[in-house]
């Protein structure tokens, strides 16, 4: 009897459990739930007062409405796409390079730079907002996916190389001093032991500054606002809400459910890189 | 870092010196990083706008003595205490009501980003915790459940505000019409334009925002603790809530002060969901730190980059003693 107590009280107590953690998933998840059945919903439902979760009428007239009338919404997803993708390709090129020399090698002035890099990641990125601007008007880079790509790639390194830095450090010594007897120059073994020996430690960088990237707001909004042509999606999204919020919330829902379904997609297939690039970038406040 | 022998030898300048191996990244980074840090630097003792750089000129302190002298920088409320007559409850709960009442009265851009990082910091060391617990728990459907609650993470605050704002809309916000279910509430509340609500509102969505991140640093600092230890205690006859107390959360301390410590760093910062959502406003009451600076030097048309400049460094500056002290405070204890 008391065991049968026993259980049921355990059998209650993970029901209640589990419901708890379904109402919070469920807060959770909701809200993008709910922009993508509305961007499905037709214009009257839309403007409705009653609470209409699931729509009547299925339709996609707020996705060709939005690709004939959103002029610019292509040009910001194309924007978005290279700088976010150059951010990440300069971004591990150079960090990781780095990171190669400083973890492996002894050198004059190496705890310096070190210090250096590591330094600036305790100060707050929008204090080199003004500077940086100046600097990207003065070389014409203003409006530019290169000035914007630099400027990200700047943001990202120090982050990067101090995850990198720790991955390589943990390669093993005897597997470069064979490369080396082999005749591996330091730039070769490089690319044939470090990369591969870093290769996940590389991804979960990757996805991180990606995700920093795609959704970086301050410096893009201050750097890339005057033409549709260098507007990114977060700065272009922000401007479409303003011009369209009084028109038509369907081509809106729409929009936003295109600009955050790809990167939900590809964190629920790389969940384990995701999670661990960002719990590496926790240091980066 | 065990054995990193220098390179023997003679070192050449070509594609086997770690010299060279620097260079891309100390080039964007010098540049595009420490450049422009310490350009503010100096130019937050100039007298400078971007538009007239002929009339630029040396201000010594002037734009930091400036700041002192901005109201809308310094104004602060002060300690607001409630008025009336109170209920049985507002008296037993008095400190957390006059603590409530004066973070939720508006002031200077400092002030602002002070009272939602108040706002916004304790919720987001508290929910996750309980939300990692609970997870831990699940069992097989945690990976499940973890990844869900994650999903707002990867999203982008413009994205989130955009989404918010929509559930914040007077007229038809979720927000609203869950309200209007409530017998005797016809109308709801005007959310983002009202003074007294819009800066928690934004806190709450900020908290919902960073929920599944947090959770992960707890679920990380909580699969470091080995379960023998909350076993043995619940053993010996500790409820679940005492090895909790006992044994849990105290194993967590670091994990709860780097949550702290990004969460403020984070909110004293904050930007976007200003920008986007309230545009500072009603009034100034959302208006923040690095939203007032932004304005100064792109907004308000003079381009007064000199005092954006001191702004910024001032913000930084005051970032920098908050998380020393919290440091050397979590150093203490121990």
């Amino acid at each position: 009897m008391a065991i049968n107590a026993d259980r049921a009280r355990r059998l209650s107590n993970s029901g209640l459990l589990y419901l708890v953690l379904l109402i919070v998933s469920a807060l959770s998840i909701l809200p993008f739930v709910w922009v993508v059945l509305s961007s499905l919903k037709p214009y009257s439902e839309l403007y409705s007062k009653q609470l209409a979760f699931w729509p009547h009428h299925w339709t996609l007239d707020n996705y060709t409405k939005m690709i004939e009338k959103m002029v610019g919404f292509g040009c910001y997803y194309r924007n978005s796409i290279l700088v976010s993708v150059g951010t990440v390709v300069l971004t591990l090129f150079a960090g990781s390079l780095a990171a190669y020399a400083l973890a492996r090698f002894r050198f004059r002035g190496d705890q310096a730079i070190l210090l250096v890099f590591l330094g600036t990641i305790m100060v707050p990125g929008e204090v080199g907002l003004i500077g940086q601007y100046e600097l990207l008007s003065a070389y014409h880079l203003l409006n530019t996916l290169t000035g914007l790509t630099l400027s990200y790639t700047a943001f990202n390194l120090a982050l990067t190389i101090f995850i990198m830095r720790g991955v390589f450090a943990a390669v093993p010594q005897e597997m470069l001093d064979a490369a080396r007897v082999d005749g591996c120059s330091w730039w070769e073994s490089f690319w044939q032991i470090m990369v591969p020996m870093g290769a996940s430690g590389l991804a979960a960088s990757a996805t991180l500054v990606f995700l920093n990237a795609w959704n970086e707001f301050i410096f893009a909004l201050t750097m890339n606002n005057w033409s549709d042509e260098a507007r990114t999606l977060p700065v272009g999204i922000q401007l479409l809400q303003g011009q369209w919020q009084h028109w038509d919330y369907g081509v809106l829902f729409a929009s936003v459910m295109l600009s955050f379904l790809p990167v939900i997609i590809m964190f629920l297939f790389l969940q384990k890189t995701f999670m661990r690039g960002l719990t590496a970038g926790a240091i980066k406040g | 870092m065990a054995a990193a022998p220098p390179i023997p030898g003679r070192r050449k300048w070509g594609l086997d010196n770690p010299y060279v191996f620097l260079l891309p990244a100390v080039l964007i980074f010098g540049a595009f990083t420490v450049y422009p840090i310490l350009r503010s630097l100096y130019l937050s003792f100039y007298d400078y706008e971007f538009l007239h750089p002929e009339r630029m000129h040396w201000a010594g302190l002037g734009n930091y003595r400036e700041i002192f002298h901005d109201e809308r920088v310094t104004q602060w409320p002060g300690i607001v205490l409630p008025k009336g007559s109170l209920s049985v409850w507002q008296i037993v709960f008095y400190p957390f009501l006059v603590f409530w009442l004066t973070i939720n009265s508006p002031g200077g851009a400092f002030w602002n980003s002070i009272r939602f990082t108040l706002m916004y910091v304790p919720a987001t060391i508290i929910l996750p915790l309980f939300l990692a617990v609970l997870i831990e728990r699940a069992g097989r459907l945690s990976t499940f459940f973890r990844t869900l609650n994650f999903i707002p993470v990867v999203v982008s605050v413009a994205v989130v505000s955009i989404i918010w704002m929509w559930i914040y809309h007077p007229e038809y916000g979720v927000a609203n019409t869950l309200l209007r279910m409530i017998p005797g509430m016809s109308e709801g509340f005007i959310w983002l334009s009202d003074p007294k609500l819009a800066m928690p509102a934004i806190a709450v969505m900020c908290v919902w925002h960073g929920l599944g991140f947090n959770m992960l640093l707890y679920l990380v600092g909580l699969q470091r603790i080995p379960t023998e230890l909350t076993e043995a205690a619940t053993v010996d006859g500790a409820s679940g809530w005492q090895a909790f107390r006992g044994i849990t959360l105290p194993l967590l301390k670091p994990t709860i002060l780097l949550i702290g410590l990004l969460a403020t760093i984070g909110a004293l910062k904050v930007f976007g969901q200003m920008f986007i959502m309230t545009n500072g406003g009603p009034g100034d009451s959302t208006l923040s730190m690095v939203l007032y600076l932004y304005n100064i030097a792109f907004r308000y048309g003079k381009f007064r980059f000199g005092y954006a400049s001191a702004l910024a460094w001032t913000l930084a500056v005051f970032i920098f003693f908050v998380s020393l002290v919290a440091f050397r405070l979590s150093k203490e204890r121990e």
